[in-house]
Order: C-alpha cells, then structure tokens, then sequence
C-alpha cells in the first residue's frame, strides 16, 4: 500500500539547497503571515484613541516599555524591515509574475543556467538587496533616535 | 470571481499599499505636526513611571492627523487595500495548505468574515476621528 | 590516452549511502538504512545503488531504465536536492555521507520508488496535444523555425517529475497542476499550430491552476534537462492577466499541401 509522502507546509519556510528566490519566498510568506497578524493588532490599539487621551498615552508606553524593558524600537524595527522587503519583493514579483522583464524561451545549452532566475530577475533581486539597506538604515536610524537623515 | 482578476487585485492593492503605506509611515515621522520628529518624548524627572509629554505618538498629534481629511481618506484608503490584500493572501496560504472544494468554500467565508470585521472596526476609528471624535 | 585511463576501475573511497526504505507490506514508517559502497572513479548514485542491490541488500527497491538521463525515471532527492541518481557522479558530491530519500509530494511505493500517477494525470489534464477546429486535416500544418523557438525548450521535458517534489505549493496543495504541466501547457498555447487557449483557460484559471505559483524558482533550479517551467508560467501568467481585458487570440498555422497534389506537382 503506498503512502503519502508530502512535504509539509514546513518545506515552504526551507530554502536550503534550492536558488536564492526560494529564499524571498520563503521570508515573502513569513513577512506576510507577520504582517498581516500585525495589521489586526495595530487595528486594536489605534481604536483606542476613542477612549481619550490617558488611555491612548499608557498603550502607546506600554508598547514602547512593555512590561517595564524599552522593547518597543526592537519590535518598530521588525515591523519596519518586514513591511520594507515584503513591499520591495512584492513589487519585483508584480513585475516578474506579469511576464514583464521575463526573458523569451530560449534554447537550451549546457551548463543548465535557468534564466528565468537570473537575468533582469537578478538585477530586481540586487535592486531589492540596495534599497533594503538603504531603507533600513534610514528607519532604524529614525526609530531609536528620532533623527531622520 | 475568476482567480485571475482576484490576483490581478492583489498586484494592484499591493501596488497601492506600497504607495500609501509609506505616506503613513511618514505621517508619523517626517510629516508629522510637531516641531521635534521623535517619536516618544518622555518626562525627564521620571524614572521608573513614564509619562509620554510629546513626540509624534502623543495624544494631541495623533488627534491633529487623524483630523485632517487628507490624512483620513488615506488612512481609509489603505485600510481598505490592507484588509483585501491580507485576507485574500491568508486565503490563498491556508487553501494551500487546506485543499479541497468544502475546506476552501469554508476558508473564503471565514477571510470574508474576518476582513469584514478588521474593516468596520478599523473605519470606525478612522471615520469617528475625522468626524472630530476623541476628546 | 593512457593518461585519461589512468586510476580507471580502481576503489579511490568509501563512502556511506543512507537511504530512506520503506516497506508497504510491514506496518512500519520510512525508516534510514546505510550502506558502505566503495567509489570508482565515474560512478554515480544510481551506480551506487545497484552495487547496494548486488553485494548487500537485495530487497531495496529502485525505478531506473536507461542510466543515461533520457528516461526520467531515477529522480530522487540526493543531499536534500531532487538530481537523477544516473547523473549525479558520488565524488562530484564531495560528501562522505550521501542521503537519498525518495521524491517527495507523491505517494510512496517502495523504498525509493515514487507514485507518478499524478504527475501523468496532471499532464493528461491539460490536453497535451494540438487542438484544432478542422475535422479533418488534408496536409502537415506549416510552422516558421522562430515559431518553433518559442516553445522548443519545453519539448524536452522527460517527466522525472522532478519539479512537483521541489514545488513549495505542492507541498501542501495536491490538487496544484504542477511545474510540470503548467509548463507543457505553455508549450501548447505557444504552439502557433494550436488554438485551444480557451479550452485550456478554465483548467488553468481555476483555484488550483497557474496562481497557485509564487515564483520561487525551486522547479527551474533543480531540472536535470535545464527546463525553465518557472519561466513558461510566468508567461502564462501574463498572459492570463492580459487575457482579463483583451482577449487571446490564437491564429491557426495554415494548412500545407497534401500529399497527392504534391505527388502530382513532382510527376509534372
């Protein structure tokens, strides 16, 4: 009898041994999911500035000093890096995904290079890598100093 | 709704999230109606209690850009592409890991369900605001 | 001459092969086996597995044919990587210990022997031929050797079946069509002989059709034959997308002259 033999949602988040895109899907989906949860947490605490001025005031330090440590920057941070690569992979998919930029079939020769993968994709895929720093710089930056550069 | 135009939405919304995402970031930040862009300011004689006296997350600023209409529409705007675009990626994400015609008719109208919620109560904060809400 | 014959036939190593064995008959999980096979100088896993069979354990179950990459029925996972064992030389490896496990994403038979039945019907699904509206064709259709580069790379698929075990989506989704047929579906709309778009676009437009892609690239990295199925769904995909506001036309290649009239222009 045979059996089943899948693979699992655990081999979604597993880049190991396959192509550097892979690995923008896997973190893609990881972003996501984050985000997404993060959405309806923020949804939550921004409805309480309903509740008037104390009550906005003390959620918003006990985000920034949760539970007494200065965490809040950290989790800012995450946030921050999460929404920047999932918007900047996003945007490079929307362009792939729609066939822009794909290079036309094309004849196969030995060493087996797919590219698809490579090409104008590697050019979004080091773009994406440039200005994730940049952003990240900027906004971490910001975030634990309130300087913007 | 064919899964065509359904992605074909997710691009856009995402396309869109992008653009507003980032005017709310800078909402909060460079565009934000205090003098100093920091974005907590505490009371300096307070050590173990923190009292938030200013900065871009304080009560006053918030209330400032939550008033304008500017400010409002967008906040609208993108809450309205986040709930499509989240939900319908939660969507996509849990019918693959749950196929099947039932599991999947199931998955649709618990997002619908979900997005819905997410959507009026995050607009009742927006709308109330605008509406000169808060105190 | 001598030189390349040199060290020919000679043990240069020992390396360990744990290998994943299942046996349906006992009530058992997959369970890892290892094996000391010692290494020739061009031998490759396949090759390894057979010295398994002879020497040590006869009853490990392999699917092979050809042991020259043509029939695409040794595909297994080596070292976490879907390769074929034909293809894959054990000092190329560099590793002492290899771990073969059978394809994933499908049932499993035996030991390293996967259940391709769906990739068949997946492929079976998209109506891998040309559709045509005449009821009968008198001569060949005609087609430019540029029309033909627009498909010809995804002519070559052997069906290992390779690409649905690397596929992220089809980890979970077994109801996914799969790199593979996506790619051959491409191949036919591409086809200038074809016109069978629509008759394809419900299939391919549905729940479990070409969306069900995110890109990640896993299929077209780990073709034995240098396929590229990511790149042919993305074309699909905008086609698909393209299709939403436009319509895809499809002009059938003409029909040449058949095979009388071509006899009778030669006698005259």
């Amino acid at each position: 009898m045979a059996i089943e033999n899948k693979k699992g949602w655990i081999f979604w988040f597993n880049p190991l041994k396959y192509s550097s895109d892979k690995w923008l899907y896997a973190l893609h989906r990881l972003t996501g999911i984050a985000l997404g949860l993060y959405l309806m947490a923020h949804v939550f605490e921004t409805s309480r500035i309903l509740d008037g001025p104390i009550t906005w005031n003390s959620t918003m330090v006990f985000l920034d000093w949760p539970f007494g440590v200065h965490f809040g920057p950290y989790i800012l941070s995450g946030i921050l890096l999460a929404a920047t690569f999932h918007a900047l992979n996003g945007l490079r998919l929307t362009i792939t995904e729609s066939g822009l930029l794909m290079p036309k079939p094309y004849r196969i020769e030995y060493p087996y290079k797919a590219k698809s993968l490579r090409g104008w994709n590697m050019v979004l895929k080091i773009l994406l890598g440039i200005f994730m720093i940049i952003i990240s710089i900027f906004g971490i930056v910001y975030i634990f100093t309130g300087v913007i550069l | 709704m064919k899964e065509s135009k359904i992605m074909l939405i997710q691009y856009i919304t995402g396309i869109f999230i992008l653009v507003l995402g980032a005017l709310h970031f800078l909402a909060i930040s460079a565009l934000a109606p205090t003098s100093d862009k920091v974005l907590y300011q505490y009371a300096n004689n307070s050590t173990s209690t923190h009292t938030l006296t200013g900065g871009t997350l304080y009560y006053t600023t918030v209330t400032t850009i939550y008033h304008t209409l500017f400010w409002g529409s967008i906040f609208e705007l993108l809450l309205t592409f986040l709930v499509f675009h989240i939900f319908n990626g939660f969507r996509i994400i849990l019918s693959e890991q749950f196929p099947g015609d039932r599991s999947e008719k199931a998955i649709t109208y618990i997002m619908l369900v979900a997005g819905l919620i997410i959507f009026i109560w995050g607009s009742k904060t927006v709308v109330t605001m605008l509406l000169g809400g808060g105190l | 001459m001598e030189l390349m014959l040199k060290g020919f036939g000679e043990v240069v190593k020992t390396v360990t092969l744990r290998v994943r064995r299942y046996d349906p008959e006992k009530k058992e999980l997959p369970k890892y086996m290892e094996y000391k096979v010692p290494v020739q100088r061009g031998m490759t896993v396949l090759d390894g597995i057979l010295y398994i069979k002879e020497h040590i354990d006869p009853s490990l179950a392999a699917r092979y044919s050809c042991r020259m990459g043509i029939c695409g029925s040794c595909a297994m996972i080596i070292n976490n990587r879907e390769r074929l064992a034909c293809q894959t030389q054990i000092l190329d490896l560099g590793k002492d210990l290899i771990k073969v496990d059978p394809m994933g994403n499908y049932d499993l038979v035996k030991d390293l022997v996967p259940d391709l039945t769906k990739l068949f019907r997946n492929h079976e699904s998209i109506k891998p031929y040309i559709i045509r509206q005449e009821e009968k064709v008198t001569g060949e259709f005609l087609q430019l050797p540029e029309e033909r580069e627009l498909y010809s790379m995804f002519t070559e698929c052997i069906m290992c079946g390779a690409c649905l075990s690397a596929c992220p989506t089809m980890a979970t989704d077994e109801l996914y069509l799969g790199p593979q047929a996506l790619a051959q579906s491409f191949r036919y709309i591409a086809d200038s002989r074809d016109i069978g778009f629509n008759e394809r676009l419900n299939l391919l437009d549905s729940k479990h059709g070409v969306w069900r892609c995110h890109f990640a690239g896993a299929c077209s990295d780990v073709c034995p034959k240098g396929i590229d199925p990511a790149l042919a769904i993305q074309l699909l995909k905008g086609m698909l997308a393209k299709n939403v506001f436009v319509k895809y036309q499809q002009k059938p290649a003409k029909i040449g002259p058949d095979r009388k009239s071509i006899l009778e222009t030669a006698q005259s």
